[in-house]
């Protein structure tokens, strides 16, 4: 018994696409208020480009993780498992 | 161009003299605590790791840990763009006829007042702390007879500079007015 792994990447996605929301309204309110000239420009592109790297550095490790795991809930805490019994040993 | 962009209803024969943003100190000071607050998972990543790895196990802390990693870069990173925007589009604008006060406050309200230059009643700057005075950034107050009665030039690059010349356009206005009635 324990807590689907998968509940956490789910929680990712959904902060992800929070992410994305706010972004898309901070670069419209650049290009929408802000003069658009280079250093604008630039800016907007550098931040496209680094959150992109983020992600996709982000993705190199997420892909690799077996999410079908459980957290468990209660063994955890038993002498048998690597829990805080043993901890102070 | 510029004009016409940062003002919505352009008066005829209306030109910018100051065009004003908070000094570059106070968007340097904000992202230099992004970027120290961007450290703070690979302290914890280095002394706490074997904490959450007995406790659990490194099957259980690494997904957790890329994940939370992943999300907490990615909001530094946007929380740093938003400083930028808000300090990018707070603008106040001095031209040969009127003053106006342009403010993003936060993603979805923008306020735009404005007063005209013979409103202006008094102009007063003010320079305040070690960091303000060495760079010489600080506020300017525009008392007005208008509805808004002051405006706040907030954290602007050479305060007296800036409240001497809004002082003087005011005076060339009113001269001006008072020369087009006689």
């Amino acid at each position: 018994m324990g807590i689907p792994l998968v509940i956490f990447y789910v929680a990712y996605l959904i902060a992800v696409a929070i992410f994305i929301i706010y972004s898309v309204f901070n670069i419209y309110h650049l290009v929408r208020f802000g003069y658009l000239n280079l250093a604008n420009i630039t800016i907007i592109f550098f931040y496209l480009f680094i959150a992109a790297g983020i992600l996709i550095i982000s993705w190199e490790y997420i892909s690799q993780i077996d999410w079908a795991m459980q957290i468990p809930i209660g063994p955890a805490f038993t002498p048998e498992a690597n829990g805080p019994t043993n901890f102070f040993k | 161009m510029l004009l016409r962009f940062f003002i919505p209803h352009q008066l005829p024969g209306e030109k910018i003299i100051l065009l004003l943003r908070r000094h570059w100190f106070i968007i340097l000071t904000k992202l230099i605590l992004f970027a120290l607050l961007a450290l703070l998972p690979l302290l914890f990543f280095t002394f706490a790791r074997d904490f959450y790895i007995k406790l659990f196990s490194l099957e259980l802390v690494y997904p957790v840990f890329v994940l939370f990693a992943s999300v907490y870069y990615l909001y530094i990173w946007l929380f740093m763009l938003h400083a930028f925007v808000d300090y990018y589009l707070d603008v106040w604008i001095v031209t040969n006829k009127r003053i106006l006060n342009i403010e993003q406050k936060g993603l979805f309200a923008r306020v735009t007042s404005e007063q005209k230059l013979h409103r202006v009643q008094d102009v007063t700057s003010e320079l305040r702390g070690l960091f303000a005075t060495i760079l010489d950034y600080g506020s300017v107050y525009i008392q007005t007879a208008g509805e808004m009665q002051r405006f706040h030039f907030q954290q602007v690059p050479h305060p007296y500079q800036a409240a001497k010349k809004v002082s003087m356009l005011a005076d060339q206005v009113r001269r001006f007015n008072e020369l087009i009635k006689k």
